[in-house]
């Protein structure tokens, strides 16, 4: 009797600590249970239980684990701790799957597995998205798939609801694919297919992501040597959308500026120049150049 | 009964001696580790050994402490040759000061998360120990840096980390790479003491210095060093008689020949070794190559210092982290230059120069990052923000002669030559950075670029097959570090949109953005290698 009720005590009290929601109502659980049950099996039980009920917590430091790049840690806290949501709980272990290392093809093809399975169950709720990303990604990158097979797979991100975060970022990604990985396509062919996705991969839903998906099209132009007022447009837009990442940001004002020189738009190159002046960061190394530059510009005809 | 000898005796002697020697050492040490209870103790770890900025930490530490009587400030040098296995091992073991040096070369990813704070928020925050600083005390602390510590791109600045999208560590210092002279030697041979302005004053000061030696016959040469020390100088003149080119190159039109863009676009055929203006940047080398010592190929970093401290070079091209060094040891006054660059109007190599390089992006250096395993994390933090403040870095760059970081403090007297060029031009193209075995190229066949018979001709015909080779194997090494880099980040996402909502502007969006911008780098030279085939 003292040696479960001290076992009860203890664990009652951790979870207590662990879950704050629905505490109340397991602790009662424990208790009458408790007071008619006095058996080791049965205190057992109740240790399942307190695990169901402090799941969850610990999932979520499987989540915490992936963000901090602790892939095998998180990878160990999802399998440790089972949430009481099954397809999530496969989510977690397939996303720390793909980076547990050593990454070996075996992991790749589990978490494949796993997120088909997760798939299987018709849900179509934010873990479905999550998890068809995913695959999209792993065919994409983790297992190098056909190209054709890769589109398929952010095409069925995208087309399964447009407006989730993630058909964002899939569009972007699909974006790369016909901007780079398409070589039977002409340049201009890979330029509108990859700008015909502006209206999922350019939403402000994900602003940061919006403006790198429009730097990425004029990008990918100015590396293939196009240079039009598509891609002047792409900047603008780019800039418009902003970006928090001021190395970022500083760069878009002064292409924007030498765009707009090299396409003849002389009063906005001026304007943009200036404003990238006006707001170099002091450990910029272009200030000097991109004066002179400027007034190249002002004292042309 | 024989008597033992004398020897025998003083042998014993010596050996009890250094037992009992080292017995005390070892009590010292270990009853140092004992402190009054109460007492908090932080302990904070580098690898900078250089003369001054050992002595800088300790003063600014001794100032903590008077002001904190109840902590003691403990400083860990540890040798940079061991510095790597011994900061695995205390973080492993869980034995990690406070307070640890940090540089991205030593502190992966993964490191930083498990190990490290990020101390972000705590940046945002205002430095109490500006109060007195009409001008910073309303600044958040980041702020009191002179460049506010903007995030430096991937490897440059160690404070900040990329992936991560946090800071993570606090620099005190400014480094940059200045050529130290011997002033008596200088007005010894020229008969004034004043540093080179231009590529012309720079080469005749060595020729004096030549001429100078044979006629007194000391053992004296113009230049020390070794390869790290002349690659400075390399540096400067590839990067400024190319700066035309680079801006011609400059693909993504953002002034800015990026190192992804150099790799491209060599592999693209847009430049080779035999682009006019590179091959004016080779023949650089034979107009100063000549003042060389003897056998610097061969030769360490420390020979070169010995050279220089030894009186036996008169010039030394390193970085201004060995100006306390230099300055504490040479027994002759010391100045410093910067390497000088040609002018656009330089009949030989001006036809494609902008002019000095800037030197805007130097980032802030030698941060501390805070682990996790701190027994006082508001503690350490607290001394960080004594470490950074006016007067305490004032008081580090008066005793170490390294350059101050904070705002308004001036930079010690003796060393103005040091602070970093901000009104320069862009950076031109340099062969250096053509992957990692470019440099061994240049130092391999360094002979063919310099001496009677120099031919920028011979060294192109005989290298250009070495660098395309080197190229591609940089470009084979970014596809796979960014294959890496873009693969774990999909992990990360996933956390991150299960952590915290993906808001705009949110870690997700931002991180999402930034794999974007990666997977165009390995995408882009995917593409060039299949579209340009090196061999």
């Amino acid at each position: 009797m003292t040696e479960t009720s001290t076992i009860h005590d203890t664990t009652a009290c951790a979870l207590t600590l662990v879950n704050g929601n629905g505490t109340s109502l397991l602790l009662v659980m424990l208790r009458s249970t408790l007071n008619s049950l006095r058996n080791r099996v049965r205190v057992y039980l109740l240790a399942v239980l307190l695990a169901v009920g402090a799941a969850p917590a610990k999932a979520d430091e499987g989540w915490q684990l992936l963000a901090g790049y602790l892939f095998r840690d998180a990878h160990e806290a999802f399998v440790a701790n089972p949430s009481t949501d099954d397809r999530r709980y496969a989510l977690g272990t397939a996303a720390s799957l793909i980076n547990h290392p050593p990454v070996t093809p075996g992991k790749i093809t589990r978490a494949e597995t796993l997120l088909r399975e997760l798939l299987a169950t018709e849900a179509n709720d934010e873990t479905a998205h999550y998890a068809r990303y995913l695959l999209a990604r792993i065919a994409h990158l983790h297992r190098t798939g056909p190209v054709a097979e890769v589109e398929a797979a952010y095409r069925a991100v995208i087309e399964a609801d447009a407006a989730y975060p993630v058909a964002q970022i899939a569009a972007g990604k699909l974006a790369l694919v016909l901007l780079y990985q398409r070589p039977e396509l002409t340049n201009t062919e890979r330029l509108d297919g990859a700008a015909l996705l502006a209206p999922v991969a350019g939403r402000e839903t994900l602003p940061e992501a919006a403006c790198a998906y429009y730097r990425a099209l004029a990008g990918a132009a100015l590396f293939y040597d196009v240079l039009d007022e598509r891609v002047y447009a792409w900047l603008l837009r780019a800039d418009a959308l902003g970006t928090a990442d001021v190395l970022v940001a500083s760069g878009l004002r002064i292409q924007l500026a030498e765009i707009a020189r090299e396409l003849g738009h002389r009063d906005e190159a001026l304007a943009h120049y200036r404003r990238f002046l006006g707001e170099i960061l002091p450990t910029d190394n272009r200030y000097r150049t991109a004066t002179e530059r400027m007034q190249e510009l002002e004292a042309a005809p | 009964m024989k008597r033992l000898p004398f020897f025998t005796w003083l042998a014993i002697a010596l050996l009890v001696g250094t037992f009992v020697y080292s017995a005390v050492r070892l009590l010292q040490s270990r009853t140092r580790t004992i402190v009054a209870p109460g007492t908090e103790v932080i302990r904070f770890a580098h690898w900078q050994l250089e003369p001054g900025v050992r002595e800088a930490l300790d003063a600014i530490a001794q100032d903590y402490m008077a002001l904190h009587p109840n902590v003691k400030v403990e400083q860990m040098p540890i040798p940079g040759r061991a510095w790597v296995q011994w900061l695995r091992t205390q973080l492993v073991g869980g034995t990690a000061p406070d307070l640890i040096e940090l540089a991205s070369y030593n502190n992966p990813d993964d490191m930083l998360a498990r190990y490290f704070t990020p101390i972000t928020s705590y940046l945002e925050e205002i430095n109490p120990y500006n109060a007195d600083e009409p001008d910073l005390r309303d600044l958040p602390w980041r702020r009191t840096y002179a460049a506010e510590l903007v995030p430096a791109p991937d490897g440059f600045g160690h404070y900040y980390n990329a992936n991560l999208l946090e800071f993570y560590g606090v620099p005190s210092t400014l480094v940059t790479v200045r050529v130290f002279y011997n002033r008596d030697l200088i007005r010894a041979a020229t008969g004034e003491d004043r540093p080179p302005q231009t590529f012309e004053e720079f080469v005749a000061l060595c020729e004096a210095l030549q001429q100078y030696a044979l006629k007194t016959g000391e053992p004296l040469m113009p230049l020390g060093g070794s390869v790290f020390n002349i690659t400075k100088i390399t540096d400067t003149l590839f990067n400024t008689v190319t700066q035309k080119l680079a801006l011609e190159l400059d693909y993504s039109r953002d002034l800015e020949f990026s190192r992804h863009e150099t790799m491209l676009s060599y592999a693209r055929s847009r430049w080779s070794l035999r682009t006019p203006a590179v091959r004016k940047s080779l023949e650089t080398i034979e107009a100063f190559a000549r003042y060389l010592p003897p056998g610097w190929v061969q030769l360490g970093r420390e020979d070169g210092m010995l050279q220089f401290l030894q009186g036996r070079a008169a010039m030394l091209a390193t970085g201004t982290w060995d100006a306390g060094g230099i300055l504490m040891q040479a027994d002759f006054p010391v100045g410093a230059f910067q390497v000088p660059p040609f002018p656009r109007d330089h009949p030989q190599f001006g036809e494609w120069t902008l002019g000095p390089v800037s030197e805007a992006a130097t980032f802030a250096a030698m941060p501390f990052g805070l682990t996790r395993n701190s027994k006082h994390p508001a503690r350490a933090i607290d001394f960080m923000r004594f470490l950074t403040s006016r007067k305490s870095n004032a008081k580090f760059a008066e005793i170490s002669k390294w350059l101050p970081v904070i705002k308004g403090v001036p930079v010690p007297e003796g060393t103005e030559a040091f602070k970093p060029l901000a009104d320069g031009y862009v950076t031109g193209v340099n062969i250096r950075v053509l992957g990692g075995r470019a440099n061994d190229i240049l130092m391999q066949n360094f002979h063919l670029l310099s001496g009677s018979g120099a031919s920028a001709d011979n060294y192109i015909s005989r290298t250009s097959t070495l660098y395309d080779r080197a190229v591609l194997e940089e470009i084979n090494r970014i596809i796979r570090v960014t294959h890496e880099t873009v693969r774990q980040r999909d992990s990360v996402l996933a956390g991150l949109y299960h952590v915290e909502p993906p808001a705009p502007r949110s870690k997700f969006d931002r991180l999402a953005a930034s794999q974007l911008d990666s997977e165009i780098q390995r995408l882009q030279a995917l593409r060039v290698l299949e579209d340009y085939p090196l061999k």
